[in-house]
């Protein structure tokens, strides 16, 4: 091989070898920061740990004497394969492991180490190819310019286009083409060329296999959703349950959308429950129909004169959960446990098409209508079921979305309820963590008026709240929509274009 | 697929054929169906060993019986009625429906299988009910009224707006999302190709709805439209009866319609509503599969459709609650004759295995032609053998799937008609899609395959002759084109085979001379009833046609057979 060639060849393994080194550090800092919250403390932590555990490789360094290019290539091969795997070990760790600060800060130790040895030793296997100020004027200038495109390119292309598992397993391959070059051009110069080849050929197969699945182990961990801690993630038969957790707050989410957040859910709740029920002084008899949080029953039950409270609930997961876990169930108040309260998991339309019971209030609090099949739900044939089961003086309440950001929808839900015959009365509250949020009540026939009273201890509702929230504003004035039914489904395709906007 | 048919055995296949030639033809299918299934079959076992089913239909023996007659005691017994009506497909049990309606109460309907409504039946597993055939009825011509006023009896019409036009029942009514056409890698909305089309395409397919606007109005001497429903009742114009002497293809060759993508929509369409191909499709059926079509509604728009998970084995069965005393299931026909006061016909049946014969009055045969052939080979009449040769019917293979999961595909999501662009199958239709429920993972497909590309008769061969594992085949590999990886994800697969699925509109036998010879009733005592005396095979003329005969048969007025 001609000097020249030599050169450049292990010249520009130190270009990948920086540039891999600095996207691993990268990769770990983003993971933390996606996984634990807090950027700053996260990046900075992992930044210092990566650096001195270089030092620790560098200082190692000295403890190689023979087969430099063996143990170079030997290196590169473990870089390779710890980085290239590190972002999916961290994330499937992450929901395995307790301690997973632990975890993170001695992979990204090792990997450190590791790519401290790297440059130490490149130096020395070039050390007497060149002038000894040439040397260090080259693989220095190579590092840095590496860290440059890595820093650069993180960002602006790797993390929007191959995304973080990816990401990592493209740089854990480039890693082990170095070695496989090196290897393959200096086989006369190796010691273990048959085991390294070995090493470095399952390596390469083992990455190409995680870079071809990683959408597969992605949605393993949808972890990087959340900007909190996760503290429960299941998958029931019906969706994905997450709660996370941080010191302020519990948020949960299903199929990825932010059902309440501690913080602020009694806004939601009180605008759900008592605009209509403080207007109903002789209700009995309560429907839930959604709900399986308990929060709106807790609300409810704050009503000495109801005595029946039904919700019906699709996923049994869901309730019993709200049911039996202490922290969950603190939330509704153990709701689920009370004597009055009686919970049913089946379909919401299925169950209603086929009782026939009437009820004083009924709450109907499904998740936005994003898909045809829970679209549905909202559908005219759906509120006529329910005007069944309403007495002639109750009140039918449902989450409307959000007309703010989606009048077209929050007006339709109004529209077809009104096209079953119900009177309506939209309203409106600020939730903090969701926004601007609607409701629509519909009732048979009497006029709507303010309630008088409503239970001690609301930290939202009241006389004077609620003549702010049938206000509505220009920027949420009602719009002209079709009425949304089993065969044209308007309210969804409204839903899906209002929203994109904002996703 | 749309429309009836009870009987689906061949009909001796063999006999008053080019026996030298069609032996050849059918050798060369055969061998081609055997190698295959013996190079295709071995694979089986790897792939989609883990998929359970059987071919479950129809039922071969019975129809053999009809053809062989074999091991059929002699008549023991007489039983006397006023009307008897032969097979329980949509046809005759709207003859029934109709007699019951003029207040008539002695009749009987005898329907050889287990069950009536012919090519409405169903199937039910733990997830859904399910179509093993025609699977809805487009929204009717408010004027049709014999139609309407069964609807609204059966409560699919809640009412009528102020206007008069009618109020669907909107659980019967096509949810959204409604159809979506796999087309260049991916799922596009509607079935017209529209993805990556060229304008000059695009402009072509405007002009072909545009004329096909103007046949929907348009109106022939006599008055009438030229393209109706019930079939009957379009002009005799020969401006419009002339298109049925040619082919659709050679009308849109004239009109210059080129278009790959038109001509496979249109090809599609023809292969969805009669089995047959745009060559083998007479041009007048060709547009009243789009000029036809008058519907119109309160709460839903011309086109619109309704559906049932069982598909219109639930008008069926509306139909046969009405007159569910009157029928006779397991009860097979296997002769006819006419004396000077009644008409006696053998009935053999297949549960206890005896004989005998109802003396009727009259008798109304709502069976195919190639059934009818057989049943009146001792009565007197002008048919020929050539009148019934003219009659040809579609083969059809019919698969239901359960899967546990759909894989997920780029474009629209699942819909109720999903179709796949240069499939030789009309694609599949989700079984679950009217449930109201939350989805569940778990849905039932029923997917279409008409066995177009040779002649019926030695498809219906090949057919029979092709094994579990060879539909298995033939539809995994199919919607793994569409749905890569779909494979793994299905549980079972059930088969059905319809040997005479429905008639073919082949050119010339609409407005031809046969069809009109093999509907005349014979001394106004045999009258006849079925889709295959429409030439179209769809629920509404089977309606009709139903209707009609029965109303024939009781007239008062004596028939001389011009009727």
């Amino acid at each position: 091989m001609r000097p020249n060639r030599f050169h450049l060849l292990l010249l520009f393994s130190v270009f990948v070898v920086a540039t891999c080194g600095l996207i691993y550090e990268l990769v770990a800092g983003t993971l933390a920061s996606y996984l634990l919250g807090d950027s700053v403390t996260q990046f900075s932590t992992i930044i210092g740990v990566y650096l001195f555990s270089m030092g620790i490789g560098s200082w190692f360094s000295k403890y190689f004497d023979k087969n430099l290019l063996s143990w170079f290539i030997q290196i590169e091969i473990l870089v390779g394969l710890i980085g290239g795997t590190s972002s999916t070990l961290l994330f499937f760790l992450f929901e395995q492991t307790e301690s997973f600060r632990l975890v993170l800060y001695m992979m990204v130790m090792l990997t450190g180490i590791f790519v401290g040895l790297e440059i130490p030793l490149l130096m020395r296997i070039l050390e007497n190819r060149f002038e000894f100020k040439e040397l260090v004027s080259k693989v220095f200038t190579f590092d840095y310019i590496g860290a440059l495109l890595a820093s650069v390119i993180f960002p602006l292309l790797l993390i929007p286009h191959l995304g973080i598992i990816r990401t990592s397993y493209f740089f854990g391959l480039l890693n082990i083409g170095v070695a496989l070059v090196v290897l393959i051009q200096f086989s006369k110069e190796i010691n273990w060329f048959k085991r390294l080849q070995f090493q470095a050929f399952v390596s390469l197969l083992l990455l190409l296999a995680g870079f071809v699945y990683a959408d597969r182990i992605m949605s393993f961990t949808e972890s990087m959703a959340y900007p909190d801690k996760i503290i429960y993630a299941k998958t029931t038969h019906y969706q994905r349950i997450i709660i996370t957790k941080n010191q302020r707050e519990l948020r949960l989410f299903l199929n990825g959308n932010l059902q309440f957040s501690s913080a602020d859910e009694y806004r939601y709740h009180e605008a759900l429950v008592h605009p209509g029920l403080a207007a109903l002084p002789y209700a009995k008899n309560v429907l839930v129909l959604g709900g399986g949080d308990g929060l709106a029953v807790r609300e409810i039950l704050k009503y000495p004169n109801i005595n029946r409270i039904t919700l019906v609930d699709l996923d049994k997961e869901m309730t019993s959960m709200f049911t039996q876990n202490s922290m969950l169930a603190n939330l509704n108040k153990h709701s689920f446990s009370n004597p009055k309260v009686k919970v049913i998991n089946a379909d919401a339309f299925t169950w209603a098409k086929s009782h026939t019971a009437q009820f004083d209030f009924i709450v109907v609090d499904f998740p936005d209508p994003s898909n045809f099949s829970i679209g549905k739900l909202y559908s005219n044939r759906f509120y006529q079921e329910i005007e069944k089961l309403l007495s002639p003086e109750g009140i039918v309440v449902i989450q409307s979305t959000s007309p703010y950001v989606a009048p077209k929808s929050f007006w339709c839900i109004d529209k077809t309820l009104q096209s079953v015959g119900f009177n309506t009365v939209p309203y409106h509250v600020y939730v903090p963590s969701f926004g601007e949020w609607g409701y629509v009540m519909g009732m048979k026939k009497h006029d709507y008026q303010l309630p008088a009273n409503f239970p001690a201890g609301l930290k939202y509702v009241n006389r004077e709240s609620l003549k702010q929230m049938i206000y509505f504003p220009a920027d949420m004035a009602k719009v002209p929509t079709e009425v949304n039914k089993l065969n044209n489904q308007v309210l969804v395709h409204y839903f899906e274009d209002e929203w994109a906007k904002y996703l | 697929m749309s429309g009836q048919n009870t009987y689906n055995q061949s009909a001796n296949l063999l006999s008053r054929l080019n026996r030298k030639a069609f032996l050849l033809r059918a050798g060369i299918g055969l061998t081609a169906a055997i190698a295959g299934g013996y190079l295709f079959n071995r694979k089986r076992s790897a792939k989609t060993a883990h998929i359970k089913g059987s071919i479950i239909g129809a039922n071969a023996k019975i129809g053999h019986l009809l053809r062989d007659k074999l091991s059929i005691p002699e008549p023991s017994t007489t039983e006397e009625i006023e009307y008897l009506i032969i097979g329980g497909g949509i046809s005759g049990l709207a003859a029934a429906r109709e007699l019951k309606r003029q207040g008539i109460s002695s009749f009987k309907l005898i329907e050889l299988d287990n069950h009536t409504g012919g090519n409405s039946s169903k199937g039910k597993n733990e997830i859904s009910a399910y179509p093993w055939g025609a699977h809805y009825l487009p929204i009717p011509d408010p004027s049709d009224s014999s139609i309407i006023s069964f609807l609204t009896e059966i409560g699919c019409i809640t009412g009528f707006s102020p206007e008069g036009l009618p109020i669907y029942n909107e659980y019967h009514l096509c949810f959204d999302p409604e159809e979506r056409l796999y087309i260049r890698g991916q799922w596009q909305e509607g079935l017209i190709p529209n993805l990556g089309l060229s304008l000059e395409e695009r402009t072509e397919i405007e002009r072909f709805f545009k004329l096909m606007e103007y046949y929907k109005t348009a109106k022939g001497i006599d008055g009438k439209y030229a393209f109706a429903i019930p079939l009957k009742d379009s002009s005799s114009d020969p401006t419009f009866i002339n298109l049925d002497k040619i082919s659709f293809i050679t009308f849109l060759e004239k009109e210059k319609f080129r278009s790959k993508h038109l001509l496979w929509y249109l090809n599609y369409a023809c292969k969805d509503d009669f089995g047959s191909t745009l060559n083998e499709t007479s041009a007048w059926a060709g547009i009243h599969y789009f000029a036809s079509r008058k519907g119109k509604a309160a709460n839903a728009k011309n086109g619109d459709l309704l559906t049932w998970p069982e598909g219109n084995a639930w008008l069926a069965e509306q139909l046969r609650s009405q007159v569910a005393d009157h029928i006779s299931v397991n009860s097979v026909a296997f002769n006819v004759s006419v004396n000077n006061d009644s008409v006696l016909t053998s009935v053999y049946n297949t549960v206890d295995h005896k004989s005998k014969i109802i003396k009727a009055r009259k008798v109304l045969l709502a069976t195919p032609q190639f059934v009818n052939q057989r049943l009146l080979h001792e009565v007197n009449s002008d048919r020929s053998t050539s009148v019934y040769e003219q009659f040809s019917y579609a083969p059809w293979m019919i698969a239901n799937i359960t899967i546990h999961q759909l894989p997920v595909s780029k474009g629209i999501g699942l819909c109720w008609d999903n179709v796949m662009f240069e499939s030789d199958s009309v694609g599949y239709v989700n079984a679950c899609h009217q449930h109201v429920n939350q989805n569940e993972n778990k849905k039932i497909l029923t997917y279409y395959l008409p066995l177009t590309g040779k002649e019926p008769k030695i498809q219906r061969l090949v057919a029979f002759t092709r094994s579990y594992n060879d539909w298995v085949d033939i539809v995994c590999k199919d919607l793994e084109n569409s749905h890569p990886g779909i494979t793994e994800f299905i549980e079972t697969v059930d088969i059905w085979i319809w040997g005479h699925g429905m008639v073919r509109p082949n050119p010339g036998f609409i407005w031809g001379e046969a069809k009109r010879m093999a509907s005349q009733p014979i001394n106004d005592k045999v009258f006849f009833a079925h889709t295959d005396l429409s030439g179209i095979s769809i629920f509404e003329e089977a309606f009709h046609q139903g209707i009609a005969a029965a109303k024939s048969m009781t007239s008062t007025e004596t028939h001389n057979g011009n009727s």
